[in-house]
């Protein structure tokens, strides 16, 4: 009985510490300002004055702000989803499942590494090539266990392997095709974001050098 | 013997009544030194974020009890806001608590919307001082650490293959979504922000692990205000704002925002 007591006393000092005193923390009252809207106030030359600057102040950023969405076309990719979205004169025009980085680490027994992954922020189109050619980097070989040839090797050479299209956003990552149109929609890549034939074709048609690429 | 016995028994008696007093002082005590918290940390907010009388231009009291005029500032203050986070290269969250919608925006492009279903927001955040408090809010705080039952990045180990013979051909990944979706974001300002995933009511396991989830935290902030609380501080109060959102977008906002990501919002 005393046991059953104890625990009793026990349950409670615990619930009240961890629930009921911060909740008590939100039901004790806390000095209010009180919001008015006294029409004498609104009188006031000086109140007149400056609540116009702010009016005029609140236009200017607001251009300011709606000036960043650019009216040229844009594409922003959710690499958590795998899914594009096409924008031109600020509203969707397409979207679609794309495949990104897969956020594996390659280790070599080595000292080296690569991290598959999609970067994120604020990119723009660089470069617009047709009929791509895919140059293997080295940890293409390190992945499948083959020997790093070298430099300009003809091994290094894989012809239609990135669709019709690939389109450069900076620091060799590509937005291309795919023979692996399976995999669109899950995260399978070394960081480039790969695209069905069909809506890599629309957003190469629609993406010029300099258009912008947001990724998250 | 009998009276030994007895003398035993009243001596335990008199043991229990005094570390029953003892502990009902001891909580009356923590009590209220944690009603003050809230208190306090609405002074600090006015100190930092309030109206500045030693300022030059000289702007009348009343104006920030005039609900039209304090609506303007804090539009004002919120665009400032944006516009200054837009011009870093990071990924950045608004949160507009009249709309419940939270964004994900990148360079002053807004790239993901997401509906808040419920959210819970501390009590000096919604009756204290309006002005100070909704500066506060609509300055670009900083994430300084947070705690979360997903990893933010998902990195998995791959050793490379010695030779052909060990190569094995990528497989479809697992992308079952099992892992349940919670985060605390403890801003630099001492502001904290939840993100919950929306509980399906069938699901069990979801509001198991809910509870689990909060509970740490609590334990862990109980731990943290009986530490100050033993040494007559009050102990550090944390308004906060708690939201529920989709799964699949808490885990979007989660992965997207970066770890020492920047934060406004419009309340």
């Amino acid at each position: 009985m005393n046991a059953l007591i104890s625990l009793a006393a026990l349950l409670f000092i615990f619930i009240f510490m961890i629930y009921m005193v911060p909740a008590l923390q939100e039901t004790k009252g806390v000095r209010k300002t009180m919001l008015t809207s006294d029409p004498e106030l609104k009188k006031d030359p000086d109140y007149k004055k400056q609540t116009a600057q702010l009016s005029r102040d609140i236009q200017r950023l607001s251009k300011k702000y709606a000036s960043f969405t650019s009216g040229q076309s844009y594409i922003v990719i959710n690499t958590t989803d795998n899914r594009f979205f096409l924008y031109k004169n600020k509203k969707l025009i397409r979207e679609g499942f794309c495949s990104s980085g897969s956020y594996t680490m390659l280790k070599t027994e080595g000292e080296r590494k690569w991290i598959f992954k999609t970067p994120k922020g604020k990119y723009w189109i660089q470069g617009k090539i047709t009929s791509p050619v895919w140059r293997r980097p080295d940890w293409a070989f390190v992945e499948e266990g083959l020997p790093i040839p070298p430099e300009n090797d003809p091994s290094r050479y894989e012809y239609g392997v990135l669709g019709d299209y690939a389109m450069s956003i900076g620091d060799g990552y590509l937005i291309h095709g795919t023979l692996y149109k399976r995999f669109l929609g899950m995260p399978v890549t070394h960081g480039c974001v790969r695209l069905n034939d069909e809506d890599l074709e629309a957003i190469y048609n629609t993406l010029s050098i300099g258009s912008k690429v947001y990724i998250f | 013997m009998e009276n030994t016995e007895k003398k035993k028994l009243s001596t335990i008696k008199l043991i229990l009544i005094i570390a029953g007093a003892f502990v009902f002082v001891f909580l009356a005590y923590y009590s209220i030194m944690m009603s003050m918290g809230p208190a306090k940390k609405l002074k600090e907010i006015e100190a930092g974020y309030g109206v500045k009388h030693d300022s030059e231009e000289k702007t009348d009291e009343r104006f920030f009890t005039d609900s039209a005029y304090v609506s303007m500032l804090k539009e004002k203050s919120f665009l400032q806001s944006k516009i200054a986070m837009a011009g870093t290269d990071s990924i950045y969250m608004t949160l507009n608590i009249p709309d419940s919608t939270a964004h994900l925006e990148i360079a002053g492009v807004s790239v993901h919307s997401v509906r808040i279903s419920q959210m819970k927001i501390s009590k000096i955040l919604r009756t204290g001082n309006n002005y100070a408090v909704q500066t506060m809010l609509a300055s670009p705080m900083t994430i300084a650490s947070y705690k979360a039952t997903i990893k933010k990045e998902p990195l998995m180990i791959k050793m490379a293959p010695k030779d052909t013979s060990e190569f094995k051909p990528d497989v479809i990944p697992d992308t079952s979504d099992y892992e349940p979706v919670n985060y605390i974001l403890d801003m630099d300002n001492g502001l904290r922000i939840y993100v919950y995933q929306e509980v399906a009511d069938s699901s069990g396991s979801d509001r198991n692990n809910l509870f689990l989830f909060d509970l740490n935290d609590r334990l862990k902030t109980t731990w943290q205000s009986l530490k100050s609380a033993a040494t007559f501080k009050v102990p550090e109060y944390h308004p906060f704002i708690k939201i529920r959102v989709p799964k699949a977008d808490a885990k979007i906002l989660y992965r997207a925002i970066p770890r020492k990501g920047q934060i406004a919002v419009y309340i």
